[in-house]
C-alpha cells in the first residue's frame, strides 16, 4: 500500500505544484459517513481522520438526508445498500434540495446494476469497500474538487456499456458515444493505472484526464439510453 | 485486509436504528423490486429482463425452453405475446400477428390474450442472492426509471384496433351490430374490473398500504385511480345490460332494470369482497412462506459449505497468519460471487481468466484485480492466451513484489487482448538472460505459437505489465 501512497502523494504534488504548502494548511475536508454498519463507520473514521473532518454520520437513508442538508459537507461517503431505498434515494432527496452535494459511493457490492445505478443518480465516484484508506482519501480529494473517481471495475462496466454491442441506430448523440480520447483513458484505468500513470501514457496533462474522466462521468449520468441501465442488468446472458 | 474489510461480512452489524427488514410483498412471487411491472405501455424505458430465455436465443436452444410467463421487456400491452414467443421459440412478430389475426374471427384472439394475461403468471427476474435480500429489505432503490409512454405508437395500435374492428362490422363478419355495443361494453367494464385482479398491482398497492393490511382493499388499491377503474368497470358493465335490455324493446323498464342491475353488482359485490380477499392474501401469504423458507433452506445450506468450513479451518491454523489471509481471502471472493454475481457456467474467456487468476490469488496470496470488456467463448487460442496469462500473473506474484496485480481483458469484434499490470520492482527486459524459460517460453513462445503476440513493459522500479493480443 506504501507504493500507491507515495504515488498519490507524487500526483498531488504535480497536479498542484503552486498550492502545495497552501494545501497543508487548508482546512481539511469535510465528510458525512453513511452507512448502516457501524463497526464499518468506525473503522472508516479510524482509517480516514487524520486527513478530513468526520462532521457526521448516519446509518439509513432519511437521517442521512438530513444529516447531509444539515451539515452540508465537501464529499459524502455513501453506502450504496442503505435501510430506506438505498443510497440512490438519498442523492436524489438531497439533489433536490442541494444540486451541489457530492457523494461518493462506497460499498461492498461490485454488482454492475448497483455501480450504475448510483452513478446514474448523481455520485461522483464509486469505490469498493476494500480500497485502502490512503486510496480512499485521494478519492474524497478528488471528489470534493469537482473531479470523477473511476475504479477499474467502473472503467470496465463504462466501457462495456458503450462498447460498439448497442445498436447503432439509437446512438444519434454526442452523449452516447465515447470519443476515442475517452475510451483510451477508460482502458488505462481499466487496467490499473492511476490518473498521474494514465497522463504519462497519453503524454498529456493530469487535468486533462480528469477532464476526460469527468465528461465520461456526465455522459454516463445524462445519457437517456435505456440500453445502459439494461446492459446493466441483462449483461449475465452474455 | 484490514479491519474494516472484514465488517461487511458480518451478517447482523446493525445498530439499533437499523430499521427491521420489512418483509414485504416482493416476497410473493419472489422477485425483485424491479421486477417488471405488467401493464407496460411500449417500454421506452429500461426494464429488466427474465432470466431465463434471452431476447436473442433463438430456436436453436430449444431444448430447454423457458416456461410461459408474461413478459414485461418490450411488451406492448400485458406482455402475453412475447411470454409465448419465448416459450415457443417463434419470433415475436409472428406471435403478435396470430393474435391480431385471430382477433378478426368473432375476437377469439381478443378472448385469448384476455385469458393468457389473467392466467399466466407474471415472469420472474432472478438475482444473485445478496443483492435479491438487499432489496427486500428495502436496502436498495426500489423505484424504477420513469416510464415515458410512447403516445405515438398507442394511438398507432388504438387506431389499429378501432380500424380492424371498423371493417370487421362494415364487411359483416363480426358480431351482428345489436349485440356489438353490449358486447364492447361489457367487454371493457370486465377488462377494467379483472385489471385489478393483475397479481402485479395487487402486490403495489400492498406496498402502499404498509401495515394497515385491513385497510388495503380499500385504501391502498391504486388509490382513486383504481376505485374509478371499479366504478367505472361496473358502470359499463351495467350499461351493456341496460342495451341489451332496451333492445328487447322494453324501453320503459330501462330505469327500473338499470337499477336493478346496480343493486345486484353492488350487493355481489360487497358479499364477496372480504372472502375473495382474504382467499387471495392466505395464497400469497402461503406462497411468500414458501418462497422464504427455501431461500433459508438454501442460504443455510451456503453458509454450512463456504463460511463455517473456512471458519473452522482459520481456527486451526490461526498462528499462521498468511495462511489465515489466504483462507479470508478466498472465502471473501467466494461469497461475493455467490452474493453479488452469478457464477459463471459456459466455457468464455471471462471464466477461464476468472478461475486462472483466483488459483493464483489461492497459490501465492496476492490479490488479483480482474476487469472484463466483454466476453467470448473458448477455443484453442483463447486457452493458450489464457495460460499465458496465468503464467504472466504467476510471475508478477512471485517476483515483482507487488501487492495487487491488475488484469485487464478486452475482446474485440476480432481479437482479444490481456494485460497483466503490477507496480512492482519491475527488471530490464534486455538483461533477461535468454535461458529464463518462465517469460520466454511460456509467454512469448506460446504466443507466437497461436498466432499471437505478447509485449513485455518493464524497467526497474517501475512495474511490469505483459500485453498479450491474439485473433480470434
Amino acid at each position: 500500500m506504501n507504493e500507491t501512497s507515495e504515488q498519490l502523494g507524487a500526483l498531488e504534488t504535480a497536479n498542484q505544484p503552486s498550492s502545495q504548502s497552501a494545501n497543508a494548511e487548508r482546512r481539511p475536508y469535510s465528510v458525512v459517513i453513511v452507512d448502516d454498519h457501524a463497526m464499518f463507520r468506525t473503522g472508516v473514521k479510524a482509517e480516514i481522520g487524520r486527513s478530513v473532518a468526520v462532521v457526521g454520520e448516519a446509518a439509513d437513508a432519511d437521517r442521512a438526508v438530513a444529516v447531509v442538508l444539515r451539515t452540508q459537507p465537501d464529499v459524502v461517503l455513501l453506502d450504496v445498500h442503505l435501510p430506506g431505498g438505498g443510497g440512490v434515494e438519498v442523492i436524489r432527496k438531497v439533489h433536490e434540495k442541494n444540486p451541489e452535494q457530492k457523494f461518493l459511493a462506497l460499498s461492498v457490492s461490485d454488482a454492475a446494476e448497483d455501480v450504475i445505478g448510483v452513478i446514474r443518480a448523481g455520485a461522483r465516484g464509486y469505490v469498493t469497500k476494500s480500497i485502502s484508506g490512503s486510496e480512499l482519501i485521494d478519492a474524497i480529494r478528488r471528489v470534493a474538487e469537482g473531479d470523477a473517481v473511476f475504479s477499474p471495475r467502473l472503467a470496465g462496466f463504462v466501457l462495456d456499456a458503450f462498447s460498439g454491442s448497442i445498436d447503432l441506430a439509437t446512438v444519434d448523440e454526442d452523449l452516447d458515444r465515447l470519443s476515442q480520447r475517452e475510451r483510451e483513458v477508460l482502458r488505462l484505468i481499466a487496467r490499473g493505472y492511476a490518473y498521474k500513470e494514465v497522463a504519462k501514457e497519453l503524454f498529456i496533462s493530469i487535468k486533462t484526464v480528469e477532464t476526460h474522466v469527468s465528461s465520461v462521468l456526465r455522459k454516463l449520468q445524462l445519457s437517456n439510453r435505456h440500453q445502459l441501465t439494461r446492459w446493466a442488468t441483462d449483461r449475465r446472458l452474455v | 485486509m484490514t479491519a474494516t474489510d472484514s465488517s461487511h461480512l458480518e451478517p447482523d452489524m446493525h445498530d439499533s436504528v437499523t430499521a427491521p427488514p420489512q418483509h414485504g410483498s416482493a416476497v410473493g412471487d419472489g422477485m425483485g423490486p424491479s421486477a417488471p411491472r405488467t401493464e407496460s405501455a411500449p417500454a421506452t424505458a429500461a426494464l429488466p429482463i427474465a432470466k431465463e430465455g434471452a431476447p436473442d436465443s433463438g430456436p436453436g436452444d430449444a431444448e430447454d425452453k423457458p416456461r410461459a410467463t408474461r413478459v414485461a421487456e418490450g411488451a406492448w400491452l400485458g406482455g402475453v405475446c412475447t411470454g409465448l414467443a419465448r416459450h415457443l421459440g417463434w419470433p415475436l412478430m409472428v406471435v403478435r400477428i396470430a393474435f391480431v389475426a385471430l382477433a378478426t374471427f368473432q375476437f377469439i384472439g381478443v378472448i385469448a390474450y384476455g385469458a393468457l394475461w389473467l392466467l399466466l403468471p407474471p415472469g420472474s427476474t432472478e438475482k444473485a442472492p445478496g443483492l435479491e435480500s438487499a432489496s427486500r429489505a428495502g436496502l436498495r432503490d426500489q423505484s424504477k426509471p420513469k416510464r415515458r409512454i410512447d403516445w405515438g405508437m398507442l394511438l398507432a395500435l388504438i387506431a389499429l384496433g378501432v380500424g380492424l374492428l371498423w371493417i370487421m362490422q362494415n364487411t359483416g363478419l363480426g358480431i351482428s351490430s345489436q349485440l356489438f355495443w353490449p358486447v364492447a361494453f361489457a367487454c371493457a367494464g370486465a377488462a377494467l374490473v379483472w385489471r385489478q385482479a393483475d397479481s402485479e398491482q395487487q402486490k403495489r398497492w400492498r406496498a402502499e398500504a404498509g401495515g394497515r393490511a385491513w385497510l388495503a382493499p380499500f385504501v391502498a388499491r391504486g388509490g382513486w385511480p383504481a376505485l374509478v377503474r371499479v366504478i367505472v368497470g361496473l358502470g359499463l358493465v351495467g350499461a351493456a345490460f341496460g342495451i341489451v335490455i332496451a333492445q328487447q324493446g322494453q324501453i320503459s323498464h330501462l330505469p327500473e332494470v338499470m337499477a336493478m342491475t346496480m343493486l345486484a353488482l353492488t350487493g355481489l359485490a360487497i358479499v364477496l369482497a372480504p372472502w375473495l380477499h382474504r382467499s387471495r392474501s392466505a395464497l400469497n401469504q402461503a406462497r411468500a412462506e414458501k418462497v422464504r423458507a427455501d431461500a433459508r433452506a438454501d442460504m443455510a445450506a451456503h453458509l454450512h459449505d463456504s463460511v463455517l468450513q473456512t471458519l473452522a479451518m482459520i481456527q486451526r491454523q490461526a498462528e499462521d497468519p498468511k495462511a489465515v489471509q489466504q483462507l479470508a481471502r478466498r472465502q471473501e471472493r467466494e461469497l461475493r460471487n455467490w452474493l453479488y454475481d452469478d457464477e459463471l457456467h459456459e466455457a468464455t474467456l471471462k471464466a477461464a481468466l476468472t478461475a486462472a487468476a483466483a488459483e493464483v490469488e489461492d497459490e501465492r496470496g496476492v490479490p488479483v484485480e480482474l476487469v472484463t470488456v466483454g466476453d467470448c467463448d473458448t477455443s484453442d487460442p483463447i486457452q493458450a492466451l489464457v495460460r499465458a496469462a496465468r503464467e504472466a500473473m504467476v510471475n508478477a506474484a512471485k517476483h515483482s513484489g507487488a501487492d495487487k496485480i491488475d488484469v485487464y481483458a478486452e475482446v474485440d469484434e476480432d481479437s482479444v487482448e490481456v494485460f497483466v499490470r503490477d507496480r512492482g520492482n519491475g527488471f530490464d527486459a534486455d538483461a533477461v538472460a535468454e535461458d529464463r524459460m518462465g517469460v520466454k517460453g511460456s509467454i512469448i513462445d506460446r504466443m507466437a505459437r497461436h498466432g499471437g503476440t505478447a509485449t513485455i513493459r518493464s524497467a526497474p522500479g517501475d512495474g511490469t505489465e505483459v500485453r498479450l493480443e491474439i485473433k480470434r
